[in-house]
């Protein structure tokens, strides 16, 4: 999880990967030209994404194919869906101590 | 899902109404005793924070998970206004997020607004919400899927 974070944390893979849900499989030497960065910049930053399980490379001779992977970023979704239910779940916690604390009060006053 | 959940850009909004007066529910935010009784994700074992609630102190909320091991996370605190406003980043993995609290009365008893910042991605929620509404409209489906999935 931790990989997929700090591989999206860069704006140009963060880029990349956009362009790539707009495109579909995408050279990855087309991936390059938007973002006017040289050719090796770009495999640094498509080495990250792949470490982080976001794409895939497929080489056809000197051609490689890139492609977003949906199980990374759905990794990604759970984890937020992950957290927001923390937080509900760590409220539904102190609601039901406050409401405790209420019916003792209650009592207490009988 | 009790809580209104927002989602926009790189910010989280969760809502919540208590039926308890501001000055009860900001003791549960403001004293570490009180605060480990409720901190923890539902599948949290056990809950250890530590919290120097003053602006520029510092927290760790120590959590066993079930199934998961133990999960640390920390942070600073910069603001906090007694019965109004608490405001603390957090370093979690890679992002750090800052969250503010706002308390507000709301008839007899407080609506709480919890705005968080920073995730690592501006746009992961749009890009991870792909086919699906841009907000957490859908959350509680979501939920569902999970508990699912951890009941299994």
């Amino acid at each position: 999880m931790t990989a997929i974070f700090s591989a999206l944390a860069d704006p140009t893979r963060r880029g990349i990967m956009e362009r790539l849900y707009v495109r579909g499989e995408t050279r990855a030497t087309s991936l390059a030209m938007p973002f006017r960065i040289s050719m090796p910049a770009i495999s640094r930053h498509l080495r990250v994404l792949e470490d982080a399980r976001l794409i895939e490379r497929r080489r056809m001779g000197r051609l490689h194919l890139i492609r977003a992977r949906r199980a990374g970023l759905e990794e990604a979704r759970r984890w937020m869906t992950h957290y927001a239910a923390a937080w509900d779940s760590a409220l539904d916690a102190l609601d039901e101590l406050m409401r405790r604390d209420r019916d003792r009060a209650t009592k207490e006053d009988r | 899902m009790k809580s209104e959940m927002k989602m926009n850009g790189n910010r989280l909004q969760i809502t919540r109404v208590f039926e308890a007066p501001r000055a009860i529910v900001f003791a549960y935010w403001t004293q570490v005793e009180k605060l480990q009784q409720w901190a923890g994700c539902k599948d949290a074992t056990k809950v250890e924070i530590e919290a120097d609630l003053r602006p520029g102190g510092s927290f760790t909320q120590k959590m066993q998970i079930a199934g998961q091991g133990e999960y640390t996370f920390s942070g600073t605190y910069e603001e906090i206004i007694d019965l109004r406003r608490i405001v603390y980043t957090a370093t979690m993995g890679p992002a750090v997020i800052r969250v503010t609290i706002e308390f507000f009365d709301e008839g007899e008893g407080t609506r709480v607004v919890i705005t968080q910042e920073g995730f690592p991605d501006p746009k992961l929620g749009r890009i991870v919400s792909q086919g699906m509404n841009e907000s957490f409209e859908k959350l509680d489906e979501l939920l569902a899927v999970r508990s699912e999935r951890l009941t299994r």
